[in-house]
């Protein structure tokens, strides 16, 4: 009894203390409060009294936050002004959004309700959206923002060293580099920020404006600094600046994604390739919902996408990606470039200005002429310079900026075969309703393509259909010539598929007569018409009768 | 005229002023109706109190002494009350944010982790307290069992416990799935794979299209083909609603049926084993009584006990109530410390595409899950079938009085107990070092039909090791009890050791490693 009565007291007081502490560590002790007290201990006195310990949050019905960060970062809640010139306690630093308004996860990610540091961080294990680095800090831009008309990385690279050739910097800031305060410090900077010009949009005239600014000046800059730039050089400075939006980096990541034609294989608002996963809202993706199995280090998605990118089909089992051989660096700007793809769900009512251009009237995020139309959708399979690829394991993609083929082919074949694809096959077909490009971005892709082998049309003065040859005897040579690298039905497998439906639509009888009796230079399609030391030539009607044989396989498939 | 008015006006005056008196009264009116008997401070008022009160009635008056020694039950059984009820608490306060849809369910709990304040530490308890339960309600069992407390009249009660070690298990089970995470997900999904484990049987006898038991335990459980929608709402109805009811009108019985029983199984003996009564406690009546029962006295059997006084019982309130309320604080106590510092745990979103590797079920079917590895069939169902029937006919089969309420009681005693347990860890370990180092038929003869597996494997194996043991140990002592300690000590250590195997020492598709560490691909 007696020994009853103390176990029930014991016991009683030991939980009562559990209790009692977890109501202490719940009403004092959480982080929150911590950092709250410490930060009024800091302040100078007049404003300790004024200043309250309290959980503190912005609420954004229409952008979905409800966010305690403030509740430390005391200074980033509306109406504080925390510790001043204090990185974390402080302002937060002038950006066009505020904060009070926008809250902190929209921009950030992040856990907006939680008050332990560790937890509104994300940095606990199995949390899904934590925060974005410091290095990827701009990639939550992408939740709302879409990056408009970005053109290939030569061509950017091609602005930016106008750009800074042309001495601009000497008066102007961009990306936190440059400008220059006028002396004595009235009135500011020489020339306005540039780094936020592209969304602002500027003045086309500015060249003209410059220009006479020069002829009245006397001294200072105008005269030292500004010279005169050439057309083409203008074009490309007017293009680096419409990329200026106030994310460095991001842009220079997104025209490497226009350079290595991802979106060959790969959707982004629905248009691209069908072959690879929808990147719209890739950068959304949950950590818990991919394999780290095959990923060393952290289990962020920034370390996936970088392993991914490295070596596609040892993270993903059976990935039909290719090994693309890139650099560190661009293993970087491409991680930075897809954890931008957010694409947030919210209110048409709040999207900016560039989100509806991109997705209610039609305007591209990439450029429409016809290097960067190439780059961002044609570059990954068939070459920069419309070369081929050959990746490890995966069968050649043709040389299509081959003089021998583009002899062959008019502008309209080439349209029409971008327009269809080779069904069944990777090439995609790239009408508006499939792959989504407009019928004058073809045209210029067309146009670039063709200039790509500098050589035109020859023409074909036969009818398409023309060929007469004994289909069996094309059987038996096709068998013996071609099957080995074609495949013995056409299916294809070195060279291209033959009994390809859109194919055998498309190809007129003398650019097959054409293409087998002369071959192709520099790829490995020989030319049959002449021998060679292991076989002998082929006669016209031989040629003649293979064509036959193809054309039997018309409307099979 | 107006002796009548002023009649009136008196009788007025008199009901206003008796409204008020009793007004006044009502205070102490509404202690008297609640103290009927006065505040307890007498034996005899305490004794009125526990007798007139609804929750306390289930009580008797007066206990045993016996009873009230610790080691005559450690209180496992209101510890596993105590957990019930903090389960119960705890859970209705989870009930106010959870939401039984999936991913939804999963972002529920996020928020009771990382938001609502103290959701995480309620959440923690609930967690502590649910595991706590089911070890306690298992030494619950072995209790019971090794005090040969099931026999005559108690035979009933063992069973309904048996009914209530079910309902706690699946109350546990259910509640694995509700926070829809990458671990509760293939948790379940191996549970539901060994609910559909009769299928090895059927497809092997070739009669699966006809006659799919596995898969109909399977749909029945899971209300679709895989852990889904469905199985969240069923697994969520069954954990805040169905069990819950079948446990508490189960645990009424049970407690009826002590009562009913009279009391706790105590030795014949027990008077004689306790010795003198120290000053405090006092006989209520010595001789015969004289009271009549009135409809009681009709009654069969042993109870209520007339004709012989209780001698050595001393009054439930405060002696069993104190104890009862040490235990239950006890328990409290060890869950909250548990909860404060050891976290519930939430993985990721449950991702039906990426399977955990390994994928366990909760620990206490990780005996039956090494089991399942061996043969699905025997160790989801066949091995789990016989020891249920085996548990259930224990006090139908042990009809002895010899040790009745004391510890290892009955022949062979605590030499037996130890002696099986040698046993018992021995056969058991040497199976599976014997299968893991060298392993099975299947690896030996890559052809042998299924049915040879099913019926010849380690489970099997072992279980026919402990009945043969056990049906030795039978005959040797001449004694049913005898068999039975030497079983029931095989299976308990079986299911030890099989639970530690399955938790610690397997890893990815079920290998066995020495430690995690060696797990590879991470």
């Amino acid at each position: 009894m007696k020994a009853n009565k103390h176990l029930l007291l014991w016991s009683s007081l030991a939980a009562l203390a559990v209790l009692l502490w977890a109501a202490v560590h719940e009403n004092f002790f959480r982080d929150w409060r911590v950092t709250q007290r410490e930060i009024q201990a800091r302040l100078p006195s007049s404003q300790a009294d004024a200043f309250t310990i309290q959980l503190k949050q912005i609420v954004s019905r229409e952008v979905g936050a409800t966010d305690r960060c403030v509740s430390c970062h005391v200074g980033m809640a509306p109406g504080e002004s925390g510790i001043e010139g204090d990185r974390l306690f402080g302002r937060h630093p002038d950006v066009v959004h505020d904060p009070a308004s926008y809250g902190c996860t929209v921009c950030h990610g992040g856990q907006g309700r939680a008050t332990e540091t560790a937890d509104a961080h994300g940095t606990v294990p199995h949390w899904p959206e934590p925060m974005l680095s410091k290095e990827y800090l701009f990639a939550g831009c992408g939740g709302c923002h879409t990056h408009l008309s970005v053109s290939n990385l030569t061509q950017l690279e091609e602005g930016r060293a106008r750009f800074e050739q042309a001495d601009c910097l000497a008066c102007h800031k961009l990306d936190g580099r440059g400008g220059t305060l006028r002396p004595g410090g009235a009135g500011g900077q020489e020339g306005p920020d540039l780094s936020r010009v592209g969304a602002y949009g500027f003045k086309a005239n500015w060249y003209e404006h410059h220009i006479e600014q020069k002829k009245k000046a006397a001294s200072g800059p105008w005269i030292s600094a500004f010279g005169e730039l050439s057309a083409s050089e203008r074009l490309a400075t007017d293009e680096y600046l419409r990329s200026r939006v106030g994310a460095p980096g991001l842009s220079e990541a997104k025209a490497l994604f226009h350079t290595l034609g991802c979106r060959g294989c790969h959707k982004v608002r629905g248009v691209g390739g069908d072959d690879g996963p929808d990147l719209t809202a890739v950068g959304n993706k949950d950590p818990g919902q991919v394999s780290f199995a095959q990923v060393e280090g952290e289990r962020t998605l920034a370390n996936w996408f970088k392993k991914h990118f490295r070596s596609p089909a040892t993270v993903v089992h059976g990935s039909a990606m290719p090994e693309l051989g890139l650099t560190e660096q661009q293993i970087d700007q491409l991680t930075f470039y897809v954890l931008s793809l957010r694409h947030r769900i919210y209110p048409e009512a709040l999207w900016p200005k560039d989100r509806i251009r991109a997705e209610r009237f039609g305007m591209r995020e990439f450029a429409t002429d016809g290097a960067t139309l190439y780059g961002t959708f044609c570059a990954a399979c068939h070459g920069a310079k419309g070369e081929g690829m050959r990746y490890p394991g995966f069968t050649p993609f043709p040389a299509i900026g081959n003089p021998d083929f583009l002899r062959l082919v008019s502008d309209d074949f080439l349209r029409e075969q971008i327009k269809r694809g080779r069904p069944g096959r990777r090439m995609p077909a790239w009408g508006q309703q499939e792959g989504g490009l407009r019928d004058e971005e073809i045209g210029r892709l067309v146009a670039y393509v063709r200039n790509l082998g500098g050589a035109a049309y020859e023409g074909d003065p036969k009818p398409r259909r023309w060929v007469q040859g004994d289909a069996a005897e094309g059987e038996r040579l096709f068998a013996k010539a071609c099957g080995v690298c074609h495949g013995e039905r056409g299916e294809g497998r070195e060279g291209p598929q033959l009994n390809n439906r859109v194919f055998l639509d498309l190809a007129a009888d003398t650019y097959l007569f054409k293409t087998i009796r002369n071959g192709r230079k520099g790829t490995s399609m020989a030319g049959f018409g002449g021998g060679s030391s292991v076989r002998g030539a082929m006669t016209d009607a031989e040629i003649s009768s293979i064509v036959a044989f193809l054309r039997t396989w018309e409307g099979k498939k | 005229m107006s002796d009548v008015a002023e009649k009136r006006s008196a009788r007025e005056e008199s009901a206003v002023g008796r409204s008020l008196e009793n007004l006044k009264a009502a205070p102490r009116r509404f202690t008297e109706t609640v103290f009927r008997s006065g505040r307890p401070h007498s034996d005899r008022t305490r004794s009125t109190f526990v007798f007139g009160n609804v929750f306390l009635h289930l009580h008797p008056v007066r206990t045993h002494r016996w009873s009230l020694r610790w080691s005559a039950t450690w209180g496992l059984g209101i510890a596993a009350i105590s957990c019930f009820f903090v389960l119960l608490v705890t859970g209705v306060l989870l009930m106010f944010y959870y939401k039984p849809y999936p991913d939804v369910a999963y972002l529920s709990i996020k928020d009771i982790h990382f938001v609502v304040p103290t959701g995480r530490f309620m959440r923690n308890i609930h967690r502590w307290s649910g595991n706590i339960m089911v070890v306690i309600v298992l030494l619950h069992m072995a209790r019971v069992f090794y005090t040969a407390a099931y026999r005559s009249p108690r035979e009933f009660n063992w069973v309904i416990g048996m009914g209530l070690l079910m309902a706690t298990l699946g109350l546990s089970f259910t509640g694995y799935l509700l926070p829809w995470d990458q671990l509760a997900y293939w948790a379940i999904t191996i549970g539901a794979n060994i609910a559909q484990s009769p299928r090895e049987l059927t497809d092997a006898l070739g009669i699966t299209e006809w006659f799919d038991v596995g898969g109909l335990q399977k749909l029945i459980l899971l209300g679709a083909e895989e852990v889904g929608e469905e199985a969240l709402i069923r697994f969520y109805l069954f954990h805040v609603m169905i069990l819950p009811l079948i446990l508490v009108i189960l645990v009424t019985v049970h407690f009826w049926r002590i009562r009913k029983d009279g009391g706790l199984a105590r030795p014949i003996d027990a008077d004689n084993r306790l010795g003198p009564s120290s000053g405090d406690v006092y006989p209520v009546f010595t001789e015969a009584a004289q009271k009549t029962y009135s409809l009681a006295a009709v009654v069969k059997g042993k109870t209520p006990i007339v004709g012989h006084g209780p001698e050595q019982t001393i009054p439930s309130m405060p002696h069993l109530l104190i104890g009862e309320a040490a235990v239950f604080m006890l328990t409290i106590a060890l869950s909250v410390i548990l909860a404060i510092f050891l976290d519930a745990p939430l993985k990721e979103l449950a991702n039906p595409a990426v399977p955990e590797n390994p994928a366990k079920a909760p620990w206490y079917f990780l005996g039956l899950q090494e089991l399942v590895s061996h043969s699905a069939f025997m160790g989801g169902i066949g091995i789990p079938l016989i020891v249920l029937i085996g548990l259930g006919l224990i006090p139908y089969l042990d009809r002895e009085t010899e040790g009745s309420g004391l510890w290892f009681g009955g022949l062979g005693g605590r030499s037996l107990v130890i002696r099986s347990a040698i046993f018992g860890l021995a056969a058991v370990v040497a199976v599976e070092a014997f299968v893991i180092r060298f392993g099975w038929i299947r690896q030996w003869w890559p052809n042998t039909p299924q049915m040879i597996i099913t019926f010849i494997n380690s489970g099997t194996l072992l279980t026919f090791l402990y009945a043969t043991y056990s049906v030795w140990c039978l005959r040797k002592y001449n004694s049913t009890r005898a068999g039975a300690l030497a079983l029931f000590t095989c299976f308990v250590c079986g299911f030890v050791v099989l639970t530690v195997v399955g938790t610690y020492f397997r890893g990815p598709n079920w290998d066995f490693y020495w430690s995690p560490s060696q797990w590879p691909g991470h």
